[in-house]
């Protein structure tokens, strides 16, 4: 019964368009009135739940993301990107991906991303005659790659909901081969869709002009270098290199591209500000929840459940894959990463899945979530930026779904991918 | 069945505190005919330590399994078996806590909304490093040593000539490996299964905080209990606490073969210089005279 | 998203409200400032002076606190939490009006909630002894009560707004907060370079 009016009260009210923090909160509320458990215990969760240090990369990073849009960071690193790949079929679209995985480097957010590139390149893109829905698609499946490689404050959400326990230099490791397999495939695919619609190539600028650009890039890439070269030489932890960025944003914009504006910067921070709070909101709500879950035990029985199908560790990582597929299409990540770890990782290590791998399976499964109706902030994003209905990138986004899940296939069935370069820096 | 006591253990399953937990419930459903038992979500899955102690203090879980630094804030008591060196060895530490000090500390608990019940064993927490082996005080000099979030364990190891590090206990592994501290502390069970024995492979046996752990319970639940009922808690309490100290012998020993055979290096220094450069942690820390004459006491039980 | 407030004592608390969300922005701003200036200190004073402060970390940690709560119920009030709003995409707008209704209404609920439990738990700690900081426990909390507070404002104002016939369910999209402060910072950086 307690278990019924906690999901029955979520799900009624996120039918009923009620922000998903308060449907995780007030469902909390009501179970534990109903058990009759004193309620501060859900207001305790929600405390403690966002007052972790390691959080703070969060606000840190989305900061950073927004100084570096706003302060020419993001459009010189796309102009870059655009001499180095422009010349191959569907030119525009490679020059998308690739700036998607330069930029990826340096931020953590698939949503900034795709607001960053997207809103750089799909104006271009229409302009030069391909399709919006194309370039829509693109944009919002290239973005995913900020979620794999380092920077990724997910990764770091996943190792705190792991009981802090899973290294978080590991973690920034292990997920930049499969973010850079993300972006060959997403490259192969835009290639022969591009070349089915018959979209055309861009003149290669020479390589006087690549080297221009990319000199005009440097100071914005050496972040890449700075974070990275940073936490594996023990400057600072992997929570601190996100207070680093946003120094180093600030620095760049300011003094080396003089763009920074004072508004500009209070425009920044503002933002940083409202984008934070509401995710971390419902991190601290989802925390309540998942309080819950582990007093009811549903993680046990979960795992029991999961054992009576099959003992066959390959069978558990396709319905591990699926379960989250389909929770990751109406929930966000966050929560998702926060209420699912506790239940499924334990399953995973049970049939011997190493946790860093398991995090890399994770968070491309639930990034492929932040691109599917009708909860996907990274669709919506691509979308309002190529001013098209979610419909609409629907009917021709299959392609680039395909290329997501073969990798994710690759990433589940080959731990190799994800293990053997934590184990080489090691 | 009638009563399930929920209690909350920040140690994975299997560990000897968990086990001890699970051992007491065994008791008490068998002397109870089957009316009580006792239900460990063990692993933090109801919070940290600090998020469990009010849980416990506000009735929301009935039993805890907690070590004695989150209470430093709150029962001025625990403080004195949190001051380094205190305890001489594991024998002082049973002896002081089995007997009138035990008791007394025990009741501090009582005014904040806890019945203190037991004491398991946490074992000795000593340095590990991933830079050399430490020998004397000197070795310390100018190292970076991980600390609980604690002013008397950033006073005892910055007293050491060490420079003290705050940080989140999951940090603790990437910072050793990647040269942000230099190395932390703690007993050989954690040390070993929290994998720091892979990036710090010299463990130097100074035996800083012989600190036992308590097992407390929500004043709540206790008062809702029958006098008889409470005797049988109180006795199963008690119980456990023998199968806790053998529980935790093995697997130290069990731990310390396993970091042992991986390739970390045990160093016994002589203890007297450390325990002599603690006076400035003392003088800061015992200052008022109830945990001074605690401080006397402990000492004088032989 | 009141363009066209009501004349009258609503309208009068209402521009008073909106001075109230807008400091609770700017304290959120200058928080996260704060914070990152924290956090370099702490990276700058193990690094280079090879002595940690204790006290930036759970600074930094209830600072966060501190602006989450604020932003959160800025958030609230700008009606950009990230919700599921099919329902309200395709319902008539009588039925979109009931809907938002019920919201606000289970979100009042919560920031009661965190008003008295907040409370509580501030009570509770308040014998407590934070480590580090050396200040109560009950300082932990609150961040809670206060933020309640100004959800609970916030909300009271919608539902009043409302039911005075004001157009505060206008304008709503299938939209996330990221989305929206993201798509705002593609305007902005466009128009710079134009
Ligand atoms: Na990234
Ligand atoms: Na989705």
């Amino acid at each position: 019964m307690e278990l019924w009016i906690l999901f029955g009260t979520f799900v009624t009210l996120m039918l009923i368009g009620t922000p998903i923090a308060f449907c995780l909160g007030v469902a909390s509320f009501a179970t534990v009135a109903y058990m009759g458990l004193p309620p501060l215990v859900v207001f305790q969760r929600l405390n403690s739940g966002m007052s972790v240090f390691s959080l703070l990369a969060i606000p840190f990073f989305i900061y950073a993301g927004d100084l570096m849009v706003r302060g020419g960071i993001a459009s010189r690193i796309v102009a870059f990107a655009g001499s180095l790949v422009g010349h191959l079929r569907g030119g525009l679209g490679q020059v998308n991906i690739a700036a998607s995985t330069l930029f990826g480097g340096i931020s953590g957010s698939a949503v900034a991303e795709a607001a960053a590139v997207g809103g750089l390149m799909i104006p271009q893109m229409k302009a030069r005659g391909y399709g919006v829905d194309y370039a829509v698609n693109v944009t919002s499946m290239a973005a995913l790659i900020a979620l794999l490689l380092p920077p990724s404050h997910n990764m770091i959400i996943y190792s705190i909901s792991a009981g802090g326990k899973i290294s978080i230099a590991d973690l920034f490791t292990a997920g930049i081969i499969p973010g850079l397999m993300l972006a060959g495939a997403l490259m192969i695919t835009a290639y022969f869709v591009a070349r089915s619609r018959g979209y055309p190539t861009e003149a290669f600028p020479g390589f006087q002009a690549v080297a221009h650009l990319a000199a005009v890039a440097v100071p914005g890439l050496l972040l890449i270098g700075i974070i990275f070269g940073g936490v594996r030489s023990g400057i600072f932890t992997a929570t601190e290199s996100s207070c680093i960025a946003v120094l180093y944003a600030l620095l760049v914009t300011v003094f080396v591209y003089r763009q920074m504006t004072w508004e500009a910067f209070i425009d920044a921070t503002m933002g940083a500000v409202r984008t934070t709070a509401m995710v971390l909101l419902i991190i601290g709500t989802a925390a309540a929840f998942s309080w819950l879950m582990a007093y009811m035990r549903v993680p046990a029985s979960l795992v029991a459940a999961m054992n009576a199908v099959s003992e066959n560790p390959y069978v558990i990582l396709i319905l591990m894959n699926l379960l989250l597929l389909g929770l990751g299409t109406f929930m966000d990540m966050g929560p998702l990463i926060i209420i699912a770890t506790p239940i499924f990782l334990p399953v995973a290590q049970a049939y011997g899945v190493d946790p860093v791998h398991f995090g890399v399976i994770m968070i491309l499964n639930l990034g492929i979530g932040l691109n599917t109706p009708p909860v996907g902030a990274v669709q919506f994003v691509a979308c309002a930026v190529g001013k098209i209905s979610v419909w609409r990138a629907m009917r021709s986004i299959w392609p680039f779904y395909g290329a997501g899940l073969i990798v994710l296939a690759l990433v589940t069935y080959v731990p190799a991918l994800s293990l053997w370069l934590p184990s080489v820096f090691r | 069945q009638e009563i399930v006591l929920k209690s909350s253990d920040t140690h994975p399953d299997g560990y000897p505190t968990v086990e001890a937990v699970k051992y007491m419930g065994e008791l008490l459903k068998e002397r109870s005919n089957g009316r009580i038992a006792v239900e460990v979500y063990h692993s933090a899955q109801l919070g940290e330590e600090k998020d469990t102690i009010e849980q416990t203090r506000a009735g929301v879980i009935d039993l805890n399994r907690v070590s004695m630094g989150p209470f430093n804030g709150l029962v001025p008591e625990t403080r004195v078996v949190s001051l380094p060196y205190i305890f001489r060895s594991t024998d002082h530490m049973h002896k002081v806590m089995d007997g009138d000090v035990g008791q007394e500390i025990l009741a501090g608990f009582e005014p904040h909304g806890l019945v203190g019940l037991a004491y398991y064993d946490g074992g000795a927490r000593s340095f590990y490093n991933s830079q050399k082996p430490i020998t004397s005080v000197e070795d310390l000099k100018g190292m970076k040593f991980r600390v609980m979030q604690s002013d008397i364990f950033v006073d005892m190891v910055n007293a050491l000539g060490a420079n003290a590090v705050p940080l989140p206990y999951g940090e603790v592994y990437s910072s050793i490996e990647t040269g942000v501290i230099d190395g932390a502390e703690n007993n050989f069970p954690s040390y070993e299964s929290a994998k720091h024995s892979e990036v710090a492979k010299h463990y130097s046996l100074d035996e800083h905080l012989i600190v036992p752990e308590v097992l407390v319970m929500a004043k709540s639940s206790w008062d809702k209990l029958s006098p008889e009922d409470q005797a049988l808690v109180k006795q199963a309490a008690k119980d456990s606490v023998e199968k806790q100290r053998e529980l935790w012998e093995a697997r130290e020993k069990e731990s310390r073969k396993m970091v042992e055979d991986a390739g970390s290096t045990i160093t016994t220094p002589d203890k007297q210089p450390f325990i002599d450069a603690m006076g400035p942690v003392y003088e800061k820390h015992v200052t008022d005279e109830k945990l001074k004459s605690l401080v006397e006491r402990i000492r004088a039980v032989q | 998203m009141q363009q066209t407030l009501p004349s009258g004592p609503l309208g009068h608390v209402a521009r008073v409200l909106g001075r109230v969300s807008s400091l609770a922005l700017w304290a959120a701003g200058f928080g996260l400032v704060l914070m990152t200036a924290m956090v370099a200190w702490q990276v700058y004073c193990r690094y280079i002076l090879n002595d940690s402060p204790s006290w930036t970390e759970p600074g930094a940690v209830m600072l966060m606190s501190w602006f989450i709560f604020l932003g959160a119920a800025v958030g609230v009030r700008e009606n950009n939490h990230l919700g599921f709003d099919i329902l309200l995409y395709v319902l008539p707008h009588g039925g979109k009006r009931v809907l938002r209704m019920i919201s606000d209404v289970v979100i009042l609920a919560f920031g009661l909630g965190m008003i008295f439990y907040g409370w509580q738990l501030a009570m509770l700690a308040s014998d407590a002894i934070l480590p580090s900081l050396g200040i109560s426990g009950a300082y932990d909390y609150y961040p809670v009560v206060g933020g309640g507070i100004l959800v609970s404002l916030f909300t009271l104002e919608r539902i009043a707004l409302r039911l005075s016939g004001a157009p505060v369910d206008e304008g709503l999209e299938i939209a996330t907060p990221e989305a929206e402060v993201e798509l705002d910072a593609v305007d902005d950086a466009r128009d710079a370079r134009a």
